[in-house]
């Protein structure tokens, strides 16, 4: 019992690692229906500007996470004034090709000013396991990961009160609901593009430092975009929540494929249950979990 | 809709003129040579046959459509190429013909969003309004409330109370296009461009919006240029009539002089082959 809790439990927290990530894609999605395939690397990107910056200048933590979110915003500025605005009323796909782009861009240039050896990202999170439930339940939970779960929990709540409450909330809903009227009450779409691109750079960011601090900055977090795709499938691309709840089940789904039932048909299920899970449910509710219902009428 | 006719209103500020402006799309001409202009205040119709390029021209008034050709001054200011949402902070503000609201959000939301370029401030300002926001505080909060206030006197002016919180993807037909005006008023606009405001109603709603069009002009004073096919309604509302037939202008005056006109007999009635 107290093993299938653990297993559940790393599951979880695993999950709450990809929810991270697929926050970033709901978000431009949300807001220009585009899937911005570049995600996993703007993850990379600010992860390594982070670490970067805290080398070179030597600056505490705080002060380099301040220094990366400007270079975020910066980046997203860029996006806007470079390709989206180049692009404006291109079909989905233009910008999805775009967006590959960018990120081979993002890798190439993460590589060129920071290098590309794998760093370790310190800014002083806790490390380690919880000591009371190894001690009395014997239960191995990793303290950086509940640190994770907790910002995640925190973001989701900032993030809906912002959507729910602010006038750029507002804003952002009206143009993710329909251009045209949007732009008619005087909403500028490239504002938005910028405020959302940068919002889901900082999301990238906090992305880019949990997993860094994990597993060390390095290319392979790229590679986790890809695991945020079932997510969004399971979520629907449009939910905020359901990037959370579908990151935490396929990341449960994924802990007990692999513990119970590895052994049977033989290991290495991680790579692909995701995937299966996902395909399944599409079947069933092409619109994820939290999805707005498409109803078309013909 | 009264049946006694509408006394002659005179009035003397220009608001927008529009002169020789033309159209096309490839090889298609929308709108060829127009020319007029709507004075501050009255109500302006612009109505002809399917096709005629009414929508085009709206949509070009408020910064969709860029034309190839001609010149529209709007306050006086000449302009090259607008983006809507330059339209919008100057002071126009618009409904469509296929009702164009924010489906998932409330009635109250829908309305808000009018309130939106009220407080501009720049991309950079608005990034540190977003942290403001995000954290809810301070005058981001405050300001809120202030457009908040202002949206609530539209809903009661529109009597539309009882739907405050309904999505309005579930409303039905005719109160959706009242929410869209209400948005469109949000905007405290000098001129308000309404697209076919009564297509699809039925007579008692059309006598509702009717009556909210002349309040509209007459409480706030705002100018409206309107597209509608309803004839006798145009005829009521309207100060003066443009009236297009494939692009160009045939006619246009008052309601007594666009309806004896013979060449807008032709377009709506057809003209006799020999």
């Amino acid at each position: 019992m107290m093993f299938f809790l653990e297993v559940t439990i790393s599951g979880l927290m695993a999950g709450v690692m990809y929810s991270l990530v697929a926050l970033g894609f709901v978000l431009i999605f949300k807001a220009s229906g585009v899937f911005n395939f570049a995600q996993g690397v703007m993850a990379l990107f600010a992860g390594l500007t982070l670490v970067g910056l805290m080398e070179k200048f030597g600056l505490p933590p705080w002060a380099g996470i301040m220094a990366t979110i400007a270079v975020m915003i910066l980046l997203a500025w860029l996006i806007e004034f470079l390709i989206l605005r180049r692009l404006v009323n291109q079909e989905h796909i233009i910008l999805f090709m775009a967006t590959i782009g960018l990120a081979y861009v993002l890798e190439g240039l993460g590589d060129v000013m920071w290098g590309s050896d794998v760093k370790l990202l310190d800014i002083g999170l806790p490390q380690g396991a919880v000591d009371w439930l190894l001690d009395d339940y014997n239960l191995y939970v990793e303290k950086l990961e509940v640190a994770a779960a907790v910002t995640a929990v925190i973001m989701v709540i900032v993030l809906a009160i912002f959507f729910q409450k602010t006038r750029i909330g507002r804003a952002l809903r009206a143009v993710a609901d329909d251009h045209q009227a949007a732009l008619s009450v005087g909403i500028s779409l490239r504002t938005i593009w910028v405020i959302v691109w940068s919002v889901s750079g900082i999301v990238a960011l906090v992305a880019g430092i949990m997993w860094g601090s994990k597993s060390g900055v390095q290319f392979s977090l790229s590679l986790i975009a890809l695991k945020a795709l079932p997510v969004l499938m399971l979520g629907g691309f449009t939910s905020i929540p359901g990037a959370i709840i579908g990151g935490l089940i396929i990341g449960m789904g994924e802990k007990w494929a692999e513990i119970y039932m590895g052994p049977i048909i033989g290991g290495a299920i991680e790579n692909w249950f995701a995937y299966m899970l996902a395909l399944v449910f599409l079947l069933f509710r092409p619109q994820g979990l939290f999805g707005e219902k498409i109803i078309e009428r013909i | 809709m009264s049946p006694e006719p509408v006394q002659t209103r005179i009035f003397e500020e220009e608001i927008l003129s529009v002169s020789d402006v033309s159209l096309s799309f490839g090889g298609v001409k929308a709108i060829q040579n127009v020319s007029f202009d709507i004075k501050r205040g009255e109500i302006r119709a612009i109505i002809g046959p399917n096709g005629a390029g009414k929508t085009s021209m709206l949509n070009v008034i408020n910064g969709f459509y860029h034309p190839q050709e001609g010149l529209i001054r709007f306050k006086g200011k000449a302009r090259r190429r607008m983006r809507p949402s330059i339209a919008a902070a100057q002071g126009i503000a618009r409904t469509f013909q296929n009702v164009a609201l924010f489906k998932g959000m409330s009635t109250l939301d829908n309305i808000m969003t009018g309130r939106l370029p009220r407080l501009e401030k720049g991309i950079f300002g608005e990034i540190v309004n977003v942290f403001l926001q995000a954290a809810y505080l301070g005058p981001a909060r405050r300001s809120e409330l202030e457009q908040r206030k202002y949206v609530e006197e539209i809903i009661d002016f529109l009597e539309i109370q009882h739907i405050r919180r309904t999505p309005v993807g579930r409303l039905p037909y005719g109160l959706q296009k009242r929410v869209e005006l209400g948005r469109a008023l949000a905007m405290e606009p000098e001129l308000l461009l309404l697209d076919e405001p009564m297509a699809g109603m039925n007579l008692e709603e059309k006598e509702d919006m009717s009556r909210f069009i002349i309040d509209v002009n007459d409480q706030y004073g705002t100018t409206i240029a309107l597209i509608e096919h309803d004839i006798s309604v145009v005829m009521d509302l309207s100060d003066r009539i443009i009236v297009l037939d494939y692009g160009r202008k045939i006619a246009d005056g008052t309601p007594g002089e666009v309806q004896s006109n013979q060449a807008v007999m032709d377009a709506y009635l057809g003209v006799p082959h020999e």
